[in-house]
């Protein structure tokens, strides 16, 4: 239990997928311009990281290291990710159209999120089992939705702000995520 | 459009990183110290000289509906061989790369290379393409890396500056700090284009 | 339907052809990478224990719970077929994560020949620096049966080691790896 917790405090807070690890920057500059659309993406990427750990979990220990092909990892992973993206957004559309409404514009995009990638394959790497895998997926979602929430409120806000027309856009961006991996980084050392 | 257009594209006027605001995460992960720059640099240009040289032979065998899985099977399989490559010849660089390395597949510009230009265009343009746009992307990547590395470790290339070794700005080599350099280079960026812009 | 078998076996294939190819890349890469990383560890224990003829790992004789603890491996070195001197590969838990070093020591003399970080995740230009020679070199022929304590000025006693400056966690640490290194050697080995 102790373990689990850690995962999660060090996902979400120390090791923020976004602030401190980078994946998932795409997203995270292009999708936080609004709060209610930030949720959105939030809620897409964490529907799918949390079924991409599952599934990539299954298909490392029970294809790959069988088969004695682990060097088809990215290959096979990707590919994974990317029917996996297909598959959820056929469901979604057939089983409830609310849901299809809120989140469809953002799911073919998560295929090229790295953070999806990024995390299947940190998962291996660290050597997690299947609840560790599962776990550590999840809270790195709601890890990115935190940052990517957090983010579309400045961002909301900055819109007022009377900012040097050359650092408009991208450049107050990048600073306002350097200042919030600043305050993410006060939370080293909590465990 | 001639072959030396189509290299030097890449290089500033679409550069990837600075005007097309592709591949951040590694640019932002990856660029504590020039030498992880270049690697990481060289890396992505094989692969994207790679892929744009197999898509566009294949261009008129590829079927139109599955073509994007079809991409992105030959940009894995690239991914995977450079990233063996350097494992067996270059295990220091891999080490520090580390997850950015299988991340190539996920680097949009790859997968946008294939699909806008290579998919389209004979051999030697896609050529001429690729090399433009690893050039760029390289050279993005090292000026965001030396600045990084000068102000937060007080060296270039591992080499000590008189002057900044003893006091360095460290923040600018932890996570903050590839945020904060990035974000300075291109509002610096956007200054001159304003000037330039301003002057004619 | 039939649009759709064709396409699928045309995927089929172009996955067929890139998964030959990658195995043709790895049988050719993957010897080179397993003799590089031999080498590496050999170099590494040659480092920290440098009298040894052989090394032979007997992590599953002196560590029977498995790897239990933050003591990874236990490396026996032999001179003469009699064992010399001990390395053990220990993980302690730093400021940013696991810390993975070697720790050695000689039975003769019941000293640390050596200590080498092998990895870590700690803050570059701070706790990073346990990584370099000045550090480790703190550790180097200090007695293995008294416990070490970190001190924050020049140490006085034999037994004491001076931490990096701004980085005590990543200090406390290491020393906490070579103290549980310490222990297992002095009880098994001498």
């Amino acid at each position: 239990m102790r373990d689990i917790s850690i995962i999660v405090i060090s996902a979400v807070l120390i090791n923020n997928i976004v602030l401190s690890q980078f994946l998932g920057i795409c997203p995270f500059l292009g999708v936080s311009k609004k709060v209610s659309s930030a949720v959105g993406m939030g809620l897409a990427v964490t529907f799918v990281l949390t079924f991409a750990g599952m599934i990539t979990w299954f298909v490392q220990q029970f294809v790959l290291i069988p088969l004695e092909i682990e060097y088809l990892q990215t290959i096979a992973f990707i590919l994974v990710i990317a029917s996996l993206v297909q598959f959820v957004e056929m469901v979604v559309k057939k089983t409830s159209p609310d849901l299809y409404k809120a989140l469809g514009v953002y799911l073919p995009l998560i295929t090229t999120n790295c953070a999806v990638l990024g995390v299947s394959i940190l998962n291996i790497q660290k050597t997690y089992g299947f609840l560790d895998s599962v776990v550590n997926s999840f809270a790195n979602a709601i890890g990115f939705t935190l940052a990517l929430v957090l983010m579309a409120g400045i961002r909301e806000r900055l819109e007022d702000a009377d900012i040097p027309a050359s650092l408009k856009g991208l450049p107050i961006s990048l600073i306002t995520a350097a200042l919030m991996s600043i305050a993410f980084m006060g939370f080293t050392g909590l465990i | 459009m001639n072959l030396a257009k189509t290299f030097s594209k890449g290089i500033i006027n679409e550069n990837p990183l600075f005007r097309l605001m592709l591949g951040m995460c590694p640019a932002l992960a990856i660029t504590t110290s020039v030498e992880n720059g270049i690697g990481m640099g060289m890396a992505f240009t094989a692969v994207l000289l790679a892929s744009n040289v197999v898509v566009s032979l294949l261009r008129r065998i590829i079927p139109e509906s599955i073509r994007i899985p079809c991409f992105i099977v030959v940009i894995a399989s690239f991914v995977t061989i450079t990233e063996m490559v350097m494992h067996a010849y270059a295990p220091a660089l891999f080490e520090s790369l580390g997850i950015f390395i299988p991340l190539i597949v996920v680097n949009c510009i790859i997968l946008g290379r294939a699909e806008a230009f290579a998919s389209k265009n004979g051999l030697v343009p896609s050529v001429m393409d690729a090399l433009g746009m690893g050039l760029g992307y390289t050279l993005a990547l090292v000026t965001v890396s030396a600045v990084r590395e000068v102000l937060g470790a007080g060296t270039f290339l591992g080499i000590p500056i008189i002057g900044l070794i003893d006091n360095p700005a460290l923040v600018m080599i932890l996570p903050p700090g590839g945020f904060i350099a990035l974000g300075c280079i291109l509002a610096l960026l956007n200054k001159m284009q304003q000037k330039k812009a301003q002057s004619n | 339907m039939r649009d759709v078998l064709k396409l699928g076996a045309f995927l089929l294939i172009v996955a067929g052809i890139a998964g030959l190819g990658l195995g043709y890349v790895n049988s050719l890469t993957a010897p080179v990478i397993l003799a590089q990383e031999e080498e590496n560890k050999i170099s590494g224990f040659q480092e920290v224990y440098s009298q040894a003829e052989e090394i032979k790992d007997e992590s599953a004789k002196y560590l029977p719970d498995g790897a239990d603890g933050i003591v990874r491996e236990v490396n026996v070195a032999y001179q003469k077929g009699t064992p010399a001197g001990v390395i053990y590969m220990v993980e302690p838990k730093g400021y940013g994560g696991e810390i993975q070093m070697l720790v050695a020591f000689d039975i003769a003399t019941k000293e640390i020949t050596a200590i080498k970080v092998l990895s870590n995740k700690e803050t570059p230009g701070l706790g990073a620096k346990c990584g370099e020679e000045f550090f480790s070199e703190r550790f180097q022929n200090k007695s293995a049966e008294g416990v070490l304590e970190l001190v924050k000025q020049e140490p006085v006693g034999d037994n004491q080691v001076m931490a990096i400056t701004a980085a005590t966690i990543t200090s406390k640490a290491v020393v906490e790896g070579v103290n549980t290194a310490r222990e297992h050697f002095v009880s098994n080995f001498l």
